[in-house]
């Protein structure tokens, strides 16, 4: 049985269908890599995982328990093992970084504040923050406040690890820097990890496989190594980076003359 | 034309059902809330402290201001049937029943409705609200509770100042400048009143503290479109408790005083 399975999901939003017929199987332990253009779906893919969003059709089962059909108490329960890093951290802003990251420690677990000390600063350390514990979200850099999230992430020891876009935004040596992160939490901790990114080389780093969602539908899901050289024409396209092709519903701009003939 | 009417009425009367639907479920989910674990005693310190502690100020600036604004216009107008020594009972009494509760009750409207609509609608479009889900932490029990218990102990605390401030302001007017007795104005302020006129304001000011916690944390939590959903959020807060306050002060006024 798949750890986290998929089946047939589909969300609109009014008349905008976002995700239609979605079907993935993520086993444990593996990495998989969300792939797509803007607006595709992908974090609401991930919001429905995580129950934040109910799917219009088909279901989202965690161990095989499907989501939308748990109680609050059970969801939470749920939500335990399953460590969710934002897009831009979603740190809390009026706690520290040590608070931040021992707060579901505090909450969940009956532990002295000596082990709860102990404990962050061991998933601190894991991102590279150590020594950040007493600063406030708004004195840290982005990749820094990205960090932070995946120490926040992990201090409840998860099984799951929810990546949404984690570096979208930041400069290309933090973004493999992001990508280094996640590729060592993967290879400690052992979680079963869902990625969404933008970024193709931390992509083909992190992916046992790869999905890529087109039109709010999956294309592909295979190794990264199929990945490149499956003849898709919008998968080729995403891998080249092109304007032109069927990737895009309007067609790009004329790309412009730098040398025009003079008479 | 007629049908174009009726069917944009029909939308708005939908509109508000949905939204004091909205609200009811919210607020139901709150007082169920207040007795589920853990119990995070900080997190309802710091809500005393930012609820309470720094509203006094504006508190007794405006009890002051308004009892002695008060004591000037009755000092004028029982002069004209010479009937000054009514002014101290009159005055006793509008401060005790509505003054004081209702006084208090916009101001903290303004002031912490406001601030907990603005705090909460930042932390819903920053997605903080979703991360404490996802952190396995209800944002009712987290946000809601903590901001509605300080609200409903510390509203009636500050009314009961804002009386005692009520009191001053008015010596300082009718005892200070208009000349009258201090021993007569301290036995005459509470002549009409009775231990029941101090048990209204209190239960007044509980349900304005209820009031303007639930309204304020529902503003904020229903935030959405960004940074002008944000603006909007404390706007929309102070609006609407301070209705609400004015609103359900007639009909306590009514109810209780039967």
């Amino acid at each position: 049985m798949a750890l986290i399975d998929v089946v047939s999901l589909s969300k609109a939003f009014g008349q905008k269908v976002v995700l239609s017929n979605v079907n993935l199987q993520v086993q444990e332990g593996e990495s998989l890599v969300v792939l797509g253009g803007s607006g595709t779906g992908k974090t609401v893919l991930l919001r429905t995982i995580m129950g934040l969003l109910t799917p219009d059709s088909g279901h989202v089962a965690i161990e095989g328990k499907i989501i939308a059909q748990l109680n609050r108490k059970e969801l939470f329960e749920v939500r335990q093992s399953i460590g969710m890093c934002f897009q831009m951290a979603a740190l809390f802003d009026s706690m520290t970084v040590f608070e931040n990251v021992a707060f579901g420690l505090r909450r969940h677990l009956e532990i002295t504040e000596a082990e709860v000390q102990t404990r962050v600063e061991e998933c601190l350390s894991m991102v590279g923050m150590k020594g950040t514990d007493k600063l406030k979200p708004a004195e840290l850099s982005g990749g820094m406040k990205r960090r932070v999230g995946f120490a926040r992430a992990i201090a409840l020891k998860p099984k799951i690890l929810l990546f949404d876009e984690p570096t979208t935004g930041l400069d290309p040596v933090m973004t493999d820097v992001i990508g280094r992160v996640i590729l060592d939490l993967k290879q400690e901790l052992g979680v079963t990890t869902i990625t969404i990114t933008h970024d193709l080389k931390s992509a083909f780093e992190i992916a046992d496989r790869i999905a890529l969602l087109f039109h709010g539908e999956v294309i592909a899901c295979e190794t990264p190594a199929e990945f490149k050289v499956n003849p898709h024409p919008v998968i080729q396209q995403f891998l080249r980076g092109d304007a032109e092709g069927p990737f895009l519903e309007d067609p790009p701009p004329p790309k412009h003359r730098t040398q025009e003939a003079h008479p | 034309m007629v049908l174009t009417l009726i069917d944009s009425i029909g939308t708005r009367v939908l509109g508000a059902i949905e939204l004091a639907g909205d609200f009811a479920v919210l607020a139901g989910r709150t007082f169920a809330a207040i007795f589920k674990r853990p119990f995070d005693g900080k997190n309802l310190m710091n809500q005393f402290q930012a609820v309470g502690v720094n509203s006094i100020p504006v508190v007794v600036l405006t009890s002051l201001a308004v009892s002695m604004v008060f004591a000037v216009q009755l000092a004028f107008g029982f002069r004209q049937f010479q009937a000054e020594g009514l002014a101290s009972q009159v005055e006793g009494l509008a401060i005790v029943r509505e003054l004081g509760p209702v006084i208090t009750g916009l101001m903290l409207s303004g002031r912490i409705g406001s601030a907990m609509a603005a705090e909460l609608g930042t932390m819903q479009v920053t997605e903080q609200i979703d991360a404490l889900e996802c952190l396995a932490t209800d944002p009712i029990h987290y946000l809601f509770v903590p901001r509605l218990l300080a609200a409903i102990v510390v509203v009636p605390l500050l009314t009961v100042a804002s009386i005692y401030v009520g009191f001053w302001g008015g010596y300082l007017i009718l005892v200070g400048v208009e000349g009258q007795s201090a021993f007569v104005y301290s036995s005459e302020f509470y002549k009409l009143l009775a231990f029941r006129d101090v048990r209204i304001a209190l239960i007044k000011a509980l349900v304005f503290g209820m009031i303007i916690a639930l309204v304020g944390c529902w503003k904020g939590y229903r935030t959405s479109g960004g940074a002008e959903g944000v603006g909007n959020a404390p706007t929309s807060s102070v609006v609407t408790s301070s209705l609400w306050i004015l609103i359900s002060d007639f009909f306590l006024t009514k109810l209780l005083l039967v």
